[in-house]
């Protein structure tokens, strides 16, 4: 299996892109695609393959600079990163690549070039394209798809794996359905939140021959330097006075920040986190019941929920479930924070779930906020619930 | 509905106001002072505290910022947004800065396309700004290297996102490159023309599509940083 190195998605791949497969990124025009086919790339060369990268809208100089930004530097990789040049004598420049395409205009002499680069790479390597739909826009959609056909197949007889990048410009529509259905074992659409603007990225699993993946969609950021993470715009943190949110928000979070009065939270916390290929923003309410139409405006839009409680009070475990129904929480994913577990008297696990009488798929947490211990097991169970992961 | 004025005191005259959403290409003959002309399109829009972002495929984006300064225009970087498609080709080692992105070269629509969206999602969302004006100088080099039907289908694109996010479009088109069938299909995807021509080395500007009926012919100088119109015929 040849991974991607993008978070989440190789696990709805089931580990990644079979040997002779192939793989298209589909971008929407505007949306950084782009990103996913380099860090895949990179994520592969660093484990040591061989990699042949088809370069049609940059000379290969830029194109291995712009991995710099995401602070991947290629040229350590200079034996195993192999280019076809498919730009350069586009703008009659001279290339010093060893696979040069003489006219990019026409296909057969790319067909050429990636046939002889396939035969020189070892078995199993990954041939990534750049831009199809530049290749396409100078060949043509027609002679183009036929084409791809025959590289996939070039790649299957040698165990090869394949990457498009493809912009999907206002192509024909029989094309577009070509691309999106037929020619590529899997696809990948990378798509954009759009109402005034783009605000918003999403990559999503369109198809993939090999597993039952359903389409599942992930938001994610872009982070200079990182690459692609998951986005989890809201996670709420919730429960009774003074059970330790605050202390939860702080101990998670790269940054936070809380509005308190005498110790305690009065508005809410924000944490922000980048954690494991995620990155994430948490928003904590108060405690007091008085606040609770506080509660209810934070809560709007959360995609999952913590739900901390002092071990040691379980006379407030009511209120905690009050709470949570206060947050419209019960549809969404959520975990419960033990929390003090270090304190003389808190209850055990066992203990807890029963005294609240929830099904046995909640996850509840022990947890010490103030030291940290547990928040991280604790933010990693909620992901997954929350990125559907089985 | 916004408003849109160019700071070309008699046309916006004429014009009352550029629609939001419009497309407008601005298409003349070679040293007729176009550049002026969009510069200070840019520099009306700023004035008046809305964002802009410039396409600039001729001169590296420090040399558009330059031409600002160097006739003493103050402009407010904050809402200036510049999509550099030389600086990569020429292989100078460069990095983007606040207003300066740069695309990896005149071919690559795609990068082009996600530096222009990247601008109007920061001032849209981060910066509040509800009106911006895209310009694109120019047209004429991306059709050096890519086909008619590529330059196209991106324009088909943009100036559709240009229409969502309310904003306005200016793009440049050198008279005389192209063949007047290329030129056709691409007025199909604009809602005006700012039309520039020159006769017996005068030159004058006018606006189709943009009032109720095209406006007169303007002569017109470039004075410095300003373009200065005389009444017209």
């Amino acid at each position: 299996m040849v991974e991607t190195g993008i978070p989440k998605l190789d696990e709805y791949l089931k580990g990644g892109i079979p040997r002779g497969k192939t793989l298209v990124y589909l971008n929407h025009p505007g949306v950084e695609g782009d990103v996913f086919g380099m860090q895949t790339l990179y994520h592969n060369l660093q484990k040591g393959a061989v990699c042949v990268y088809v370069t049609s809208s940059s000379n290969p100089g830029t194109m291995k600079d712009q991995f710099k930004e995401f602070g991947w530097n290629v040229h350590q990789f200079e034996d195993t990163l192999l280019i076809i040049d498919a730009y350069s004598s586009l703008i009659g420049a001279l290339s010093n690549e060893n696979f040069v395409v003489s006219d990019p205009e026409n296909i057969g002499n790319m067909t050429e070039m990636i046939d002889k680069a396939m035969k020189e790479v070892p078995k199993g390597s990954i041939i990534m394209l750049g831009s199809l739909s530049t290749i396409m826009d100078l060949c043509g959609e027609e002679d183009t798809l036929k084409a791809v056909k025959i590289w996939n197949k070039l790649a299957l007889l040698r165990d090869h794996v394949i990457i498009y990048n493809f912009t999907t410009w206002p192509y024909e529509e029989s094309t577009l359905n070509s691309i999106k259905t037929e020619l590529f074992n899997s696809v990948i659409t990378v798509g954009g939140i759009a109402e005034r603007v783009i605000f918003g990225q999403y990559f999503g699993v369109l198809k993939a021959d090999w597993s039952d993946t359903k389409i599942k969609s992930m938001l994610f950021r872009v982070l200079r330097p990182g690459g692609i993470k998951i986005y989890i715009p809201k996670i709420l943190v919730t429960g009774p006075f003074n059970a330790g949110k605050s202390s939860f928000i702080h101990s998670l979070s790269n940054r936070a920040v809380s509005v308190d009065r005498l110790g305690t939270t009065i508005a809410l916390d924000h944490g922000h986190i980048e954690y494991k290929g995620f990155s994430a923003e948490i928003f904590g309410t108060p405690g007091q019941e008085r606040f609770d139409p506080i509660i209810q405006m934070i809560s709007g839009e959360a995609m999952g929920i913590f739900l901390v409680v002092d071990s040691t009070l379980p006379k407030d475990f009511i209120r905690a479930k009050q709470m949570l129904e206060i947050t419209k929480g019960y549809g969404l994913p959520y975990v419960i924070i033990a929390n003090k577990q270090d304190l003389p008297g808190a209850l055990h696990v066992d203990e807890i779930r029963s005294h609240f009488n929830i099904p046995e798929d909640v996850p509840i947490i022990p947890t010490i906020a103030t030291s940290k211990e547990g928040v991280f097991e604790a933010f990693d169970v909620l992901v997954e619930k929350i990125t559907g992961g089985n | 509905m916004e408003r849109y004025s160019l700071g070309i005191d008699k046309l916006d005259e004429n014009i009352q106001g550029i629609r939001s959403g419009y497309n407008i290409m601005i298409i003349g003959p070679p040293m007729s002072g176009k550049e002026t002309i969009i510069n200070n399109i840019v520099y009306q829009g700023l004035n008046d505290g809305e964002a802009a972002v410039i396409v600039t495929t001729r001169e590296p984006g420090e040399d558009v910022l330059e031409w600002f300064n160097y006739n003493n225009l103050e402009i407010s970087l904050e809402h200036l947004g510049i999509v550099d498609c030389v600086t990569k080709t020429l292989g100078v080692p460069t990095s983007d800065t606040a207003n300066i992105r740069r695309a990896s070269s005149p071919v690559d629509l795609t990068g082009i396309g996600v530096k222009i969206s990247q601008f109007l999602e920061e001032f849209w969302m981060k910066k509040n700004i509800r009106k911006t004006r895209l310009c694109i100088n120019s047209l004429s080099t991306i059709l050096m290297y890519s086909n008619i039907q590529t330059v196209f289908r991106f324009l088909h694109v943009f100036t559709g996102r240009v229409k969502t996010a309310g904003a306005i479009g200016i793009y440049l088109v050198e008279e005389g490159m192209h063949d007047p069938q290329a030129v056709a299909t691409l007025k199909q995807l604009f809602d005006g023309v700012i039309e520039i021509k020159e006769e017996n080395d005068v030159h004058y500007i006018r606006t189709m599509g943009l009032s109720q009926k095209p406006s007169k012919w303007y002569e017109y100088t470039v004075e410095g940083a300003k373009i200065v119109l005389k009444d017209g015929e």
